[in-house]
């Protein structure tokens, strides 16, 4: 008797979104069968890595992640142009952690005028990452969104606790949100129903999924990611059919595994290439659950991570 | 089918304060209430009841069998107040529960067969909640077994499955469903009962009817015997009593695989509809989902 190989039975699609503006905007999602599941469907574009800047000098990062930046971490216009031109960068994600108000708690005018400069200094399209705080993410990314129309930002995170406004400003300006739930399909579906009923066209929503690291409960995230892609594909759920964004350096190399010096404990092997590898890995489980567009750090990572994603879509 | 009235809980704004203090007028009007509502047994859920449980649970069967007859279903997790209580009903009473934790088989046990009530068997085993339908399987046979061993008859246990809120866990919601499919094959003469409202724990309040009612028909395709229930729930009672036949068929329809054309259904239909798709694992729950 001959063997069939098991096959699944695809009903649903991965809508495509546009990301950024002109010559270097990119598309994402499209995918009609499971994460490199090239002999069951297509996915007619492959993942892209977002190169991470910080909006005020990064404090506590080990030295492997800012050794590949010196001289440049006071800078973020500086940094990003570093991103795209020594590292090859296919997007950039500008966090703004000067905003958070348990920290600088800069004002939305002045860190909205540091995304302008950085968005005009770089033609890749360009991630905006607040600090969850509904009131000052308001704020803030309200007032970027003002300051950036037309250079179609991709903005987050946007929460049920304050889409209103920051959507009804992504649709006005022509933005990208980024719908962000922690971990819990139930909650991504309704904030995207809940973003559609406000009027943000599908073509300008990315889901966040909540993603931690290895060690620290990156199965969860993998399975809710898994269940969002079965649902959009298998069960035709029309309200997770979208691209998936995944936040996933800060996660890795904030851990105490990473962070250990080398001299500390070296049983733990070295430092810089175990961040590296970790960072890597954690990226690589996060795209085979289905993530289109991860936020990275360190260049080498994402070296191994690029080869990685070239390997599995060559046929 | 038998209803049993969830309202008379520790954990009401109202109640609440009202056992602490020993006011009967409110609890009284509860269960008076309860009983017009149509139901048939009250639920007296103390709550652990570590200190002083007995003479509350005492206090409170008293109390309310000085304005009712009805039969009560004493719910603690407290063995010396569910004797207590036993002590001074006057009717069959149910004890709610005994599940597989030892110390429930040791203490509750043996109550319920010196008592001549009925029980609820919890399928909560040793390691927690049963993961799919086939380990309820082997705990109903597990806690059968050991019931049986002490003279309880399987007509007065009424195994209680687990109900879980759709939105934590829809395998669990379906594994629900396909072991109440066995119960008759496993246990026979055992009956059965279900926590229900705790499918819709998490939903915005005025959605959980929806959940709760379109999931008790569900349960009834598979001749469950009796609920824990809202007592205040119209509607629901009205399934219950057999009094909305035409909803109820379609309900089960839906969970046979049919796809009524929504279009000829009037808003009401339509969203037992859609509630039975998500409830059935088909479509994936948001708080939204009569919307979409």
């Amino acid at each position: 008797m001959a063997f069939d190989i098991p096959k699944i039975d695809y009903t649903g699609r991965i809508k495509e979104i546009k990301l950024g503006s002109g010559d270097e905007a990119l598309t994402v999602g499209g995918q009609s069968s499971y994460p490199f599941h090239l002999f069951e469907g297509e996915m007619p574009h492959p993942p892209r890595i977002a190169m991470e800047v910080y909006d005020s000098p990064p404090e506590e990062w080990p030295e492997a992640a800012l050794e590949p930046f010196t001289g440049v971490t006071d800078d973020p216009v500086a940094w990003a142009k570093k991103c795209v031109n020594d590292y090859g960068a296919e997007m950039v994600c500008l966090q703004l952690v000067s905003t958070d108000p348990n920290g600088l708690d800069r004002g939305a005018d002045e860190a909205a005028e540091v995304v302008k400069k950085v968005a005009e200094a770089i033609t890749v399209p360009l991630i905006v990452w607040g600090t969850a705080n509904h009131d000052k993410d308001t704020e803030v990314l309200r007032r970027v969104s003002e300051l950036c129309q037309g250079r179609k930002l991709i903005m987050g995170p946007v929460e049920e606790g304050d889409y209103k406004k920051i959507g009804a400003s992504a649709i006005g300006y022509h933005h990208t949100v980024i719908a962000s739930t922690p971990i819990d399909i139930n909650l991504a579906k309704q904030l995207n129903i809940l973003l559609g009923n406000l009027g943000v066209p599908d073509e300008q929503i990315i889901i966040d999924p909540t993603v931690s690291g290895i060690g620290y409960g990156i199965e969860y995230a993998y399975s809710v990611m898994e269940r969002i892609r079965m649902a959009a594909l298998a069960q035709q759920d029309e309200k997770l059919q979208f691209p998936i964004i995944c936040n996933i350096a800060r996660e890795t190399w904030k851990t105490k595994e990473v962070k250990i010096a080398t001299e500390e404990d070296p049983k733990l092997g070295d430092a810089r290439k175990r961040g590296i590898l970790m960072e890597a890995m954690s990226a690589m489980v996060l795209l085979l659950a289905g993530a289109d567009v991860l936020i990275m750090r360190h260049p080498e990572a994402i070296g191994l991570v690029r080869q990685m994603i070239g390997e599995l879509t060559t046929s | 089918m038998l209803l049993v009235g969830e309202n008379l809980n520790i954990m009401s704004r109202t109640i609440g304060p009202a056992l602490r203090e020993r006011n009967p007028r409110p609890i009284q009007q509860l269960a008076q209430a309860e009983a017009e509502a149509g139901i048939d047994y009250l639920d007296l859920n103390i709550g652990p009841a570590r200190k002083a449980g007995d003479e509350l649970m005492t206090w409170l069967v008293n109390t309310i069998q000085e304005v009712s007859d009805q039969p009560l279903s004493l719910d603690t997790a407290n063995p010396v107040a569910i004797e207590a209580g036993l002590k001074v009903c006057w009717r069959r009473a149910l004890v709610n529960s005994v599940s597989l934790q030892p110390e429930r088989l040791e203490q509750t046990l043996p109550l319920v067969k010196k008592y001549n009530a009925d029980m609820i068997g919890l399928l909560w085993g040793v390691e927690g909640m049963p993961r799919d339908a086939n380990e309820r399987c082997l705990l109903a046979v597990d806690l059968v077994y050991k019931a049986n061993q002490l003279g309880i008859p399987n007509e007065a246990i009424w195994i209680d499955p687990i109900v879980t809120p759709v939105s934590v866990e829809i395998n669990q919601v379906r594994a629900c469903l396909e072991f109440m499919s066995m119960l008759k094959d496993i246990a026979p003469g055992c009956n059965s009962i279900v926590g229900l409202s705790n499918i819709s724990n998490g939903t915005p309040a005025h959605l959980r009817p929806y959940l709760n009612r379109t999931y008790l028909i569900m349960l009834m395709k598979y001749g469950l015997y009796s609920a824990i229930v809202d007592a205040f729930d119209a509607e629901l009672i009205r399934i219950a009593r057999g009094d909305m036949p035409k909803i109820v068929k379609l309900v089960h329809r839906v969970m046979d695989g049919d796809r009524p054309d929504l279009s000829s259904l009037s808003k009401k239909e339509v969203d037992y509809v859609k509630t039975a798709r998500v409830l059935s694992g088909e479509s994936l729950y948001s708080h939204s989902w009569l919307e979409v």
